[in-house]
């Protein structure tokens, strides 16, 4: 369970104006939910979601991730906690353009230096295959489809069998028909694995394939529906 | 930690510009580093080996000629200069000398049909009185050096038809132990050999050799234990102000001066160079960080605690830092047999190799100077960065 208690985040602009990103927001996520976070440019879902994650301090409030405040954790504490337990897919292109699909794939593991690489192969290679990128493993980032990037960055996600996915606009650089089969992808695997997924989106017409969904409206959440 | 490496392997792959600065900073701390120290303990070894070679407490010479001579047997560059034989008495006559021995400086023609070898210094000793090679010939070829031999500097070698001078032909029978300096190109033979080359020189040669009578070059001189070198050197331009001592720890002394100048010229420069390096390469790590600040937050976001993140940069540039360090080693070594005389003419002054445990001590030396500067300038780039708002880091 990930719990928001009243939580806000601010950021300063200049030295008289300020930003509230997230203004006081209660909202609880249980383990298994596939929630679906939408709201206008601006609203404040990628900072409600990297304060989910701990990737940045509250200026008040608290976040609890399975029960634990984020920041009552040491950096390395955290950085274990998200490497092992949360699965990340971002707005932005985020391979890293110098490794190969499978090395990107592998990235949390060589980032967690607690397994080898060799361990974790079979099951990079599994991934690789149940998301349709088997003849690819070896191709650089730039020689992949957006779409096919999208795909490489959820298995990277679900590498190290994550409780959480947190998914930022996983489809805004694709095509209509790409969405629609990526967000498949998500349901499919929600459906499979019983992961939690916060999958945040501006288009309200994705909302169907959550099992929750709020909407924010600058730095709240405005309406809840289940 | 291999996994480390190997992510930053992978990055040194993906950013080559600031893989190559950085590198090529590495290349030229070591290099340069290596190759000034190179030289001046070269440099130092070789005034050293000289005058030991050299055998004697005292070298005296003509009035005004002790830089010439000096630059004669440092750089091989021949010279004549004479006085009257009589010097050798007026010196044996000083108390606490214990022997004395006449040299005569001599030089092969420039490029002559008669010569095979030219430009070379000849330093002509008298097997009777000398104690300078005399015993290491009893050593090496267990004897005297007989009419028409020669003994060469290490550099000296046998061209086709022989050795040829003023249309005398000479008969290598050793070579020297190499001092790094002119001595090395020099031909040491006897006052017999000598005057027979003048002799054959007055029909074969182009120009005579010329060899004043009753003149020589120098008086070398071995003190009695005990006897003090600068009461002596004293006594002796008291007794004939025509000649002028060369004291043995003050030979070579304006080229001693000289490298001490270098040194100090050369510690500021490394200096410079290293603040300026550090300074390029903090610079251009920060850039490429920078440029890499989305890459950096989501390795964060990933679960890559802040020391993963400044380890992993850091070892990008301690593996820039000792490849560009070894290829600075390398490239030094190349340069300084490639062009090792045009080195020393540039110069002034020889340098030798030092040995190889030496060697070996400056290679590794420099190589760490290398890695220690670069990772210095390296930290704080990769600090800050680690320490960024991963949330801060992933935003555009
Ligand atoms: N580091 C920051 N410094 C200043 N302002 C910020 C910072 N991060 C976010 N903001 C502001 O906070 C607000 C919410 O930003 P956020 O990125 O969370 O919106 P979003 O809903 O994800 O928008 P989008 O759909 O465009 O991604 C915006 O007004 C943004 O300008
Ligand atoms: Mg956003």
């Amino acid at each position: 369970m990930i719990v928001l208690d009243k939580v806000s985040k601010i950021y300063p602009i200049s030295k008289e104006n300020q930003v509230a990103a997230v203004q006081d927001i209660n909202l609880e996520i249980p383990m298994g939910e596939f929630l679906v976070i939408t709201g206008r440019s601006g609203s404040g879902k990628t900072t409600l979601l990297n304060l989910a994650a701990g990737l940045t301090r509250p200026t008040s409030g608290r976040v609890l991730f399975e029960g634990v405040d984020w920041w009552s954790l040491p950096d390395r504490e955290q950085s274990l906690t998200r490497n092992q337990k949360i699965g990340f897919v971002f707005q932005f292109p985020s391979l890293l353009p110098a490794l190969t699909v499978l090395e990107n794939i592998a990235l949390p593991t060589i980032i967690n230096h607690s397994q080898d690489f060799q361990e974790i192969y079979p099951r990079a290679v599994k991934l690789v295959e149940t998301l349709g990128l088997s003849d690819k493993r070896s191709s650089y980032p730039r020689q992949l489809s957006a779409g096919q990037q999208q795909r490489v960055v959820i298995a990277r996600a679900l590498l190290n069998q994550p409780a959480v996915l947190l998914a930022d606009e996983p489809t805004s650089n694709l095509d209509e028909q790409t969405e629609l089969e990526i967000m498949e992808l998500f349901a499919e695997i929600h459906q499979r694995t019983g992961i939690t997924i916060v999958l945040v989106t501006h288009s309200a017409q994705l909302v169907r394939f959550g099992t929750q969904s709020v909407q924010m409206a600058v730095g709240q959440v405005v309406t809840k529906q289940t | 930690m291999a996994a480390l490496y190997r992510l930053a392997l992978c990055n040194i792959r993906g950013y080559s510009f600031r893989s190559w600065v950085v590198g090529l900073c590495a290349l030229l701390i070591s290099g340069l580093v290596l190759a000034t120290s190179l030289i001046l303990l070269g440099a130092e070894s070789s005034l050293r080996l000289a005058i030991d070679r050299l055998g004697a407490d005292i070298i005296v010479v003509p009035e005004g000629a002790a830089t010439r001579v000096e630059t004669a047997l440092l750089m091989g560059r021949p010279t004549k200069v004479w006085m009257p034989a009589s010097a050798l008495d007026t010196v044996a006559a000083i108390p606490g000398v214990e022997a004395v021995s006449p040299q005569v400086y001599l030089a092969s023609l420039t490029n002559a049909s008669c010569c095979t070898v030219s430009d070379m210094f000849l330093i002509v000793f008298d097997p009777k009185t000398d104690f300078v090679v005399k015993p290491w010939l009893e050593k090496t070829i267990g004897g005297n050096l007989q009419l028409g031999d020669v003994i060469g500097g290490s550099s000296v070698y046998v061209p086709e038809e022989g050795i040829k001078l003023y249309g005398y032909y000479l008969n290598l029978r050793k070579n020297l132990a190499p001092t790094g300096t002119g001595l090395d190109q020099s031909l040491f033979m006897t006052m017999d050999t000598a005057q027979e080359m003048r002799r054959v020189s007055l029909t074969e040669a182009v120009q005579p050799l010329e060899i004043p009578t009753n003149s020589i070059s120098a008086v070398l001189v071995k003190l009695k234990p005990g006897a003090n070198v600068y009461a002596v050197a004293l006594e002796i331009s008291d007794r004939d102000r025509t000649i002028t001592p060369i004291v043995s720890p003050d030979m070579f002394q304006s080229y001693q001066g000289q490298l001490k100048g270098l040194l100090g010229g050369v510690l500021v420069m490394i200096v410079i160079i290293l603040a300026f390096s550090m300074l390029l390469i903090g610079l251009v790590f920060s850039m490429a960080a920078n440029e890499r600040r989305r890459e950096l937050g989501v390795l964060r976001a990933m679960g890559a605690s802040r020391g993963f993140v400044f380890r992993s940069l850091v070892m990008e540039a301690a593996l820039l830092a000792i490849n560009g360090g070894i290829a600075g080693v390398l490239l030094t070594f190349l340069i300084l047999t490639l062009f090792r005389n045009l080195i020393i003419s540039i110069l002034g002054m020889p340098f030798l190799l030092p040995s190889l445990p030496v060697l070996i001590l400056l290679v590794v030396g420099v190589i760490c100077l290398s890695l220690v500067i670069v990772v210095l300038a390296a930290s704080l780039p990769a600090y800050r960065i680690s320490h960024l708002d991963p949330s801060i880091a992933m935003r555009e």
